[in-house]
Formats: structure tokens, C-alpha cells, sequence
């Protein structure tokens, strides 16, 4: 009797833990959640997104840096950069599901827009890395670029035969032919380019220069720099702002936001206020609330679109880098707004 | 229950260390890169910055913690401690990043490199979490593997600096050292440092350390080492001597005749003993654990004898380096 009793409070002290997590995974999955990576942390943490409470962290891999969804919408890629693999997790909750490895330095990540393509930045082997993309988990390698050095961020026409590619140490901008994987060519841009962005129409490229105060816009049919649009000191990234005319630009040291006019390609406000190091930001379906990661204040923020306040501050881990709800605006400004409407996740 | 307080304790210091993080790179580091047209690597200078930090942080703690205990139950009474002065910038040198800093800017970008070409060529991370189950639910599984990888691939180099003559010239200086106090533990030449560091890059590109890891299993390697050399009568017990590297195991690896010497009397621990850095149980493996010679009093026998290793910095550094290239030439 007594070596029973033993045995069932060793099962119940074993089990324990084990059932304690899989608690916040099921709740997680309950619940729409914002979903930040923190890549120092090495981990996922799971925001409710009515009660702006944490409801779960999560470990994935060993340096987060990006995500994205996947194109048919069902699951959300988590791009682990030292690990060299991608994982999968629940868009709507952000609960994990698999793991695809052989993914080597996924920095940046990207799907060109006819979904034929997956492009990985490798940042830290200087190389941009251009798969086939077969539909769910398939992907086979078409060739490696070398990019010397840091490629950073990216952008594709709308047409998807090309991928430009900030080249952050090389302080410069390169465009990649897709159908041959081959560099078009390489523009000397400014100093640590960063973000990159394709306006309406594909008319001009921006990319936002982390070592200058400015984002500069260029005419990429022609390789021509056209116009030098100040916005905050170290710009950074961009996100739409899905009214088919401003995107916005996070400025890493004057901590502000610079909303840009993409028709007259210069800057209209400034949201002013902010905590250290905004970076990437996500904006809700109805473009009022604007959540940004403060990756040097090791927060996540929600500012009020209306009032271009920042309203909520939540701590969040060692590094919060990329950012994810499902229920989002459109995100990308050369493409129809209409076909970038969240789709329903199955699993749920 | 009894897991959740060392992770709290974890979680608040890593909190503390954060805010000390964002305060000096949002004042000083980050405007200064943007001034000097550095902002390309403002990533790489916030992680650094948290490593000078939890750098700081180890340091203020550990003496805190081991200082009193110095002063409460010495095991060597010194008429003063000023022969420990300059371990202190050793200590501030190598936990404060600057090794680490000279390291990013020099070689690791060719192991960036090597990396580069060694995955064009087939040959990837070998990431050994994940072929544990459950490391990958469980992070501390992993912290547990690469532990005690390392501590396994620490115990090798570490008999390497003993056993190879010119590489000894340079791990002198370590052992140079007579009053071994919590500050001994960084005294070393500034090339072996740079070795070292190579080394443990090596080897993370091998085997796929977490960057988040790795801070703590530094952090703790660096807390414990401080331990093991500080001036303390302190005791494990029977089994904790044989778990964990103690002050008394490893104050005999510094004793003059026994811990470290070529031409060992006993040849079949020819170069030393007790070579463990955290835990003993390579050196039972092996055959180089002594847990029973009493102790002796430590130091290295040429300077005993009169051979001049410097007390100062830069003497020590330059004294070690002209030993290393005596040695060399009498090996060509």
C-alpha cells in the first residue's frame, strides 16, 4: 500500500511540471495574442491582446531576430538565426507547432508575393540564401549570393522578379534578379541601411539609414537616389500605415516615430514620446492602436493612432525584436490591401 | 516550488542587469556610435554592453560574497595583500568584455567565415539539444549539456597549457601568483586570454550554444573559479569535493612540487593535477585527481628560486611572452 502511495506521488511530482506548462499553451490558445520575440532572450513572449497582460512565454530556438506568416495564412515563422532553423507557431495564439531545420543564419526572412520564392538574409555569413517555395513546409535551396557585408532587410517588387536587400555594412542597397538569383546591381545608399520599403505602385524604393537621420527614396528603374526625406536620428524600419499614402519609420536614438507621405516623399508628423529603441511595429485591423517593440528599453509599446500617444508599456524580456498579431492592417504598401486580409486559421 | 526561486532570484537580476544595460547604451554607447559612424554595429555593442554589465554586476557580487569570508577564515595570513592588486585589472579586464570586444573586431569575423564555408560545404552545428528530448521545452536541459561540454572541453585545454612547454610560459602567469585570493582567477597572459576565447568560439560554432546561455554558464563559471581560488579554509565534505571544483582541489593544482610541474615525481601525472575547472569528475576519469596530498604553499618554482615573472602588469605580460619565445626557439 505504502510503496503505492509512494509511486503515485512520484508519478503526480514528475507529471507536475509538465501539466503546469502545458496550462499557459492551452489558455495561450484561447486567447488572440501579440506575439514578440525576444531574441536574446531566446524566447516567445504571448501578449492578450484586449488585456495588454502577458499570458505565456514560450522558448524557441537560440536567437529569434524575425517573423512572418506563411503565405496561406495558417502559421507564423519564427526565424531562429544561430539555431539555423524556422519555427512554427500558431498565428492567433502563438502556440508552437514544428520546426523546420537546415535553415542556415535566417535573419530576415521573406516570400516573395507570387509565393514562389522564400529569401533568408544570413546578416552574420554575409549572404542572401533564395529558395523554390513549394507551399507548406517545402523549401529547396536555388542558390546562395554572397553579399558582402550584413545583409539586413527586405523588399519585393510586386511583380516578385525582385528582391532588394539592404546591405547594412556595406551602407548600400542590392537588387536581386529572383528567376536567375543573380545581383542586378549594388547602390551606395548611406550610412548602416536598414529597413526597406516599396511605395504604392512600386514607384520608389525607401530605405531608412540607421546612421543618419533620414530615409532616402530611390528611383530603382534608374539606380538614382531621388530625394533625402529627414525623419529621426538612426531610422530604422518601416511598417504601412495602410491608407495607400504614409508608412511609418521608427528612429532608433530620437525614440520617436516618423510618419513619411509616400505621394510627396516627406515626413508629415512625428509621434513623439516613446521609450529607447523603437524598431518593428504592428498595426491593428482597425489602425488604432500601433503596437512597437522598444528593443533598448526592453518593452513593448501601444500607442493611440488617434490621439499619436503612447498609452501602454509592457516589459517583455532582453531584447524585443519582431512583432505579430494576427488580426492586423495590411502590411506591405506595393500589394492590394485586399489580398493581405487576415485569413481564418483552421487549427482553431 | 523548490526550482521557481533560483529562476525569480535569475529573473529580478536580469532585470536589474537590463535597466543598468538600457541606461548606459541609450546615454553613452549608442550616441557615441552615431557620432563616429559606428551604427552598424549597434547590435553587437547592446549585447556587449550587457556583458560589461553582468560583468560588473559578477565582480560587485563576488566580492560581496567572498571578501568577508577572506578576511573571516583565511587560509593563508598575509602581513598585507598587496601582491593582489594587480590581479584586480586582470579581473576588470577580462569580466568587464575587453578581450571579448578585441575578439569581435579581429577573429570573429574569420570564424564567421569558417562557419560560412563550412556549412557551403556540408558540415552544420551540431546543436546537441536537440538531440536530447525535451531540451527544446526545456532550456535548462540544454544549459545542463553544454555545462558540462564545456567544462569537459575547459579540462583539456587546461592540461594543454601544462603540458605544452611554451604554452606553460604564458599559464605561468596565472600560476605566478602566491597569494592566491578571489581575484586570481583572471590573472593570465593577455595572449592566452585571446587563445582561450578562440577556443570556446570554436567550439560554440561546433556544438550551437545559446547566446542566452552562455551569459549564465559565464557568468556562474567565472562566480565558482572566484570561489576556488580565494584565500578560504573551506571544505566540500567527502562528496561535495568529488561534485564541484572546491578552493582545496584546486589550490593544490597551484601548489609548487605537486599541482602543475613538469617532471613530476609521479609519472603518471607527469604535468599536475587537479586540472578540473568546475567539476572534478574529468580529472577522476582521467587519472589526474589528488584529494588527499595536504595542502602546500603555491606558487611556480622558478620564481621561487629567483627567475624574475614581474609584479606588475605589464611586466608580467612582458616577462611571459619572452618566456614563450625561449621556449620556442629551443623547440625549433
Amino acid at each position: 500500500m505504502r510503496r503505492r502511495q509512494f509511486i503515485k506521488s512520484a508519478a503526480l511530482t514528475a507529471l507536475a511540471p509538465g501539466l503546469l506548462r502545458a496550462i499557459p499553451a492551452w489558455a495561450a490558445a484561447l486567447n488572440e495574442n501579440v506575439i514578440v520575440l525576444d531574441s536574446a532572450g531566446a524566447s516567445v513572449t504571448l501578449i492578450d491582446q484586449r488585456t495588454r497582460r502577458i499570458s505565456g512565454r514560450i522558448p524557441v530556438g537560440k536567437e529569434p531576430h524575425h517573423l512572418m506568416l506563411l503565405p496561406n495564412g495558417q502559421q507564423l515563422i519564427v526565424a531562429d538565426a544561430i539555431g539555423g532553423e524556422l519555427n512554427f507557431l500558431n498565428p492567433v495564439s502563438g502556440a508552437y507547432e514544428s520546426t523546420l531545420p537546415g535553415i542556415e543564419d535566417p535573419y530576415q526572412i521573406g516570400f516573395s508575393p507570387d509565393r514562389k520564392w522564400f529569401v533568408a538574409n544570413c546578416l552574420r555569413l554575409n549572404r542572401v540564401d533564395i529558395y523554390h517555395y513549394y507551399g507548406g513546409h517545402t523549401l529547396k535551396l536555388a542558390r546562395r549570393v554572397p553579399l558582402a557585408r550584413t545583409p539586413s532587410h527586405m523588399a519585393f517588387t510586386a511583380d516578385s522578379k525582385v528582391v532588394f536587400i539592404s546591405v547594412q555594412d556595406s551602407n548600400s542597397v542590392a537588387a536581386l534578379d529572383l528567376a536567375t538569383q543573380t545581383v542586378l546591381w549594388q547602390l551606395p545608399v548611406g550610412p548602416a541601411t536598414a529597413g526597406v520599403w516599396m511605395t504604392p505602385g512600386d514607384e520608389y524604393l525607401l530605405v531608412a539609414l540607421t546612421g543618419q537621420d533620414a530615409v532616402i527614396a530611390i528611383d530603382w528603374r534608374r539606380q538614382k537616389l531621388v530625394k533625402r526625406i529627414p525623419t529621426g536620428r538612426a531610422a530604422h524600419n518601416f511598417r504601412s500605415l495602410a491608407d495607400h499614402r504614409h508608412v511609418l519609420v521608427s528612429n532608433r536614438i530620437s525614440n520617436t516615430i516618423s510618419i513619411v507621405d509616400m505621394l510627396k516623399l516627406e515626413k508629415v508628423a512625428d509621434i513623439q514620446g516613446l521609450r529607447p529603441g523603437p524598431d518593428d511595429c504592428e498595426l491593428s485591423a482597425d489602425r488604432r492602436w500601433l503596437w512597437v517593440t522598444f528593443r533598448f528599453a526592453r518593452e513593448v509599446g501601444v500607442i493611440d493612432m488617434q490621439r499619436q500617444e503612447l498609452v501602454d508599456v509592457i516589459g517583455v524580456g532582453r531584447s524585443p525584436h519582431g512583432i505579430y498579431f494576427h488580426d492586423r492592417a495590411p502590411f506591405y504598401d506595393n500589394l492590394p490591401y485586399a489580398e493581405q486580409r487576415p485569413i481564418p486559421v483552421k487549427s482553431l | 516550488m523548490i526550482l521557481a526561486w533560483p529562476e525569480t532570484l535569475w529573473q529580478n537580476l536580469l532585470n536589474l542587469m537590463g535597466e543598468a544595460q538600457t541606461w548606459l547604451f541609450v546615454t553613452w554607447v549608442q550616441p557615441a556610435l552615431y557620432h563616429l559612424g559606428m551604427m552598424s554595429y549597434a547590435d553587437m555593442a547592446y549585447d556587449a554592453t550587457f556583458w560589461f554589465v553582468a560583468g560588473a554586476f559578477q565582480i560587485v557580487l563576488v566580492w560581496i560574497f567572498l571578501r568577508p569570508l577572506e578576511s573571516w577564515r583565511p587560509l593563508e595570513r598575509w602581513s598585507n595583500r598587496k601582491a593582489v592588486r594587480v590581479d584586480v585589472i586582470y579581473t576588470l579586464i577580462s569580466r568587464l568584455g575587453l578581450i571579448g570586444l578585441v575578439f569581435f573586431f579581429t577573429v570573429q569575423p574569420l570564424f564567421d567565415a569558417l562557419q560560412a564555408w563550412l556549412q557551403l560545404h556540408g558540415v552544420f552545428n551540431l546543436n546537441l539539444d536537440q538531440y536530447v528530448l525535451g531540451a527544446r521545452a526545456h532550456p535548462w536541459l540544454g544549459f545542463v549539456i553544454y555545462f558540462i561540454v564545456l567544462d569537459f572541453a575547459g579540462y583539456w585545454y587546461h592540461r594543454w597549457q601544462h603540458q605544452f612547454q611554451w604554452w606553460w610560459e604564458l599559464h605561468a602567469v596565472h600560476h605566478s601568483q602566491r597569494q592566491l585570493s578571489l581575484w586570481a582567477d583572471d590573472r593570465n597572459h593577455l595572449l592566452d586570454m585571446f587563445l582561450f576565447q578562440s577556443y570556446l568560439a570554436l567550439l560554440a560554432l561546433l556544438i550551437g550554444v545559446e547566446p542566452h546561455q552562455f551569459i549564465l554558464l559565464t557568468l556562474l563559471s567565472g562566480a565558482l573559479q572566484s570561489l576556488q581560488h580565494a584565500n578560504i579554509r573551506i571544505h566540500f565534505g567527502w562528496l561535495g569535493e568529488r561534485l564541484l571544483v572546491s578552493p582545496r582541489f584546486h589550490r593544490l593544482h597551484h601548489a609548487i612540487g605537486f599541482g602543475h610541474e613538469l617532471n613530476h615525481h609521479n609519472r603518471a601525472r607527469i604535468y599536475g593535477c587537479n586540472f578540473g575547472v568546475l567539476l572534478p569528475w574529468w580529472d577522476m576519469l582521467f587519472g589526474s585527481a589528488d584529494f588527499t596530498t595536504p595542502l602546500q604553499p603555491t606558487g611556480v618554482r622558478a620564481e621561487v628560486e629567483g627567475e624574475n615573472y614581474g609584479r606588475g602588469f605589464w611586466a608580467q605580460q612582458w616577462y611571459g611572452v619572452m618566456r614563450m619565445f625561449r621556449q620556442l626557439r629551443r623547440a625549433i
